[in-house]
């Protein structure tokens, strides 16, 4: 009896649109399934009773105790306001170039995803201070609005990144059971690390493809992306004199000096604390929950050289962390009642056995999983989609011989993905709720569209040379 | 009516109170997590049970938490639809959702860890790796599943006690209010410097 399965996964889609909380909507529907079925005889409760194990197993879950200390780290940087900082001082650095506000901002987006990874404040932010300069400056408001949602999602994909720590999590467990099935008895492991070196190369593949479209834009839309003219260089020289030697002087030397320490002051604070976190991971000093520890407390001490440390704001940043934590955590839990429940009516051996007659092999299956959570990913979050659909369909994969941190970077830039297309992706909502109500809200569909043609050839590339994930892993860990 | 919205008020308070209370424990997790870092990979010193304090602490705080979160409204929705709803629309689904999901599952995890809980008590268990957290703490911690499954069911409560009200037409009973408290959401400021 397997059918109750899909009725509840089919169910579990159509009452989330309802808009109770996920978490709730995931594990009711399931438990009301499996009482149902109880009632009627066809589903053993006591599948049911290892609920509480279950639980605590996810409580004393050191991997994932990197979340709520990552998302720390991301707040308080967030509240310290590096953001606005950075923008200022690139734009002033890019902004006399064709296109250079929209390289800009994608630079940006890359640091902050490195450092906060929080991708609606990263939209938000931008949305809010680069998207009135660049409407000012005349850029197309398409293009404004796709180049800020799509760098805002960076933060999906670049490590240090909550979504790689939930699915490093999950992927890991997955690898072991897909070993064990073949018995092998003494698996190899995939850890959150791996997967963290495996997502920097994409990661800044993608960086160089959006800054790369900049360009590309520059050279053959240039009135879509307009230069500033900068007042004063434009300005012919004075004739002779001392004073106009001291107005050289100002111009080509003191100003850019000027600006330049500007740009570094901005920039250090985030390139240090990247350095700290992510070095001391590839160099194998700390695991990803140190290093996130280390990261926070780093931040702290960032926001206190910036006078924006207080007792206050660490009180709000330790709320908003704990809401968030919460928030992620009983997803997990209901999920998790969902995917017992899902395996007690036997849904997990019939995907396995669908997943394997498909006739393109694993080719095939990969595709259609990537299709089906690309296609979930328009109605739901990265969280729920890595803890729904990735443990049921992780260890079909991987017992294909894929390469897990591979699949993962694979999984990884398609989540990253949903946040872009419309109608529901959630960058679009957040930049959307900051937009000027001039922007209409087909312009932000259409500047999103190059961007999801990006991430499309992204995994096409991926696809073609797996080497872009594993190499890095394999090199630094020796495979 | 009032009188019951007064006291589902009061007791989402203390909810909202004992979260605000745990939230502190996100910092002592950076400063525990950092500090056990520093003193490994410094000075070669390392002690089981304080690391074994800082999945604890993470435990106790998404667990604790999680009826505050509910409180503010912050669990996470697919929002399509619903924000689209005027309050009515919102509070049947408030409604429902709590009477069909959040309480059968809220009072499950009550009822369904007790025995779980008894037995790590009776045990007097301790943590599995030498070194670590000795009894009580195991049991302490496994005591928050039904803890959890209380706070979450009462929270459940007061948002049908609000929903029932604002069927009924009773003012001032909103469905769960969120206050934003980022500034970023709040202030649109523009690009600093000016004319960038």
């Amino acid at each position: 009896m397997y059918w109750p399965a899909f009725a509840l996964f089919a169910c579990v889609v159509l009452l989330l649109l309802a808009g109770f909380p996920v978490a709730f909507t995931l594990g009711g529907t399931a438990l009301l399934f499996a009482l149902g079925g109880a009632l009627a005889g066809v589903f053993d409760v006591s599948f049911l009773g290892t609920m509480p194990n279950r639980l605590f197993g996810i409580m004393s879950n050191e991997t994932l105790v990197a979340v709520p200390l990552f998302v720390f780290m991301g707040v308080t940087l967030e509240r310290a306001q590096i953001a606005e900082d950075l923008l200022d001082a690139l734009s002033r650095m890019f902004g006399g170039l064709r296109g250079g506000l929209g390289i800009a901002v994608v630079v940006v987006g890359m640091l902050l995803a490195a450092s906060t990874g929080i991708v609606g404040a990263t939209v938000i932010t931008m949305g809010l201070l680069a998207l009135p300069t660049m409407l000012k400056r005349g850029y197309d408001p398409a293009v404004a609005t796709g180049v800020i949602s799509a760098s805002g999602t960076l933060g999906q994909i670049i490590p240090p990144s909550i979504v790689l720590v939930l699915l490093g999590d999950v992927l890991s467990s997955a690898y072991q059971e897909a070993q064990l099935a073949q018995g092998v008895f003494a698996p190899r492991t995939v850890s959150v690390g791996d997967l963290f070196m495996g997502a920097l190369l994409p990661g800044l593949m993608l960086v160089a493809l959006y800054a790369a479209w900049m360009l590309v834009l520059a050279v053959f839309r240039p009135a879509s992306v307009p230069a500033r003219v900068v007042a004063g260089e434009e300005a012919p020289p004075s004739s002779g004199g001392s004073a106009a030697t001291g107005e050289w002087f100002a111009a080509k030397v003191l100003r850019p000096a000027a600006r330049l320490g500007r740009l570094l002051a901005a920039l250090a604070p985030p390139l240090v604390l990247i350095a700290a976190v992510l070095g001391s991971i590839i160099l194998g000093l700390a695991t990803p929950t140190e290093a996130a520890g280390v990261g926070a407390v780093g931040a702290m001490l960032l926001a206190a050289l910036r006078r924006k440390l207080s007792l206050a704001r660490i009180r709000e940043v330790a709320r908003s962390t704990a809401r968030v934590s919460s928030m992620v955590f009983l997803i997990l839990i209901g999920a998790s009642v969902f995917s017992l429940v899902f395996r007690g009516y036997g849904g997990d051996e019939v995907v396995r056995d669908f997943l394997m007659s498909l006739p393109g092999g694993v080719f095939g299956a990969v595709v259609l999983v990537m299709l089906v959570m690309f296609l979930l990913g328009f109605v739901l979050d990265f969280i729920e989609i890595t803890f729904v659909v990735v443990p049921i369909v992780g260890p079909v994969l991987l017992s294909m011989s894929l390469d897990p941190v591979w699949l993962g970077v694979m999984i990884a830039i398609n989540l990253q993905t949903s946040f872009l297309t419309p109608p529901f992706g959630f960058a679009l909502f957040y930049l959307r709720g900051v937009a000027p109500p001039e922007v209409p809200t087909t312009a932000i569909y259409r500047g999103v569209a190059p961007f999801i043609a990006i991430q499309l050839l992204a995994l096409a590339l991926l696809a073609l040379w797996p080497e872009i994930a594993t190499w890095l892993p394999a090199a630094l860990y020796g495979g | 009516m009032n009188r019951t919205l007064k006291v589902a008020g009061a007791v989402e308070r203390v909810i909202i109170r004992t979260g605000e209370a745990v939230a502190w424990l996100t910092f002592f997790m950076a400063v525990v997590t950092c500090l056990v870092a520093l003193l490994r990979y410094g000075l070669a010193l390392g002690w089981i049970w304080l690391q074994e304090t800082i999945t604890w602490m993470h435990a106790a705080v998404f667990l604790l938490a999680a009826g505050y979160t509910l409180a503010r409204d912050e669990h996470v929705r697919v929002d399509i639809f619903y924000r689209e709803m005027s309050p009515k629309r919102q509070a049947v689904v408030n409604l429902s959702g709590c009477a069909l999901f959040l309480l059968p599952l809220s009072a499950g995890l009550l009822l369904g860890s007790l025995e779980y809980v008894q037995t790590s008590w009776l045990i007097q268990e301790s943590s599995r790796e030498a070194g670590g957290l000795i009894y009580p703490f195991p049991s302490l911690l496994k005591t928050l599943l039904p803890v959890t499954g209380g706070i979450m069911a009462l929270q459940a409560m007061v948002i049908c006690v609000r929903s029932v009200a604002e069927l009924l037409g009773v003012p001032a009973a909103a469905a769960p209010r969120r206050k934003p408290d980022r500034p970023s959401e709040q202030t649109p400021g523009s690009m600093p410097g000016g004319g960038v």
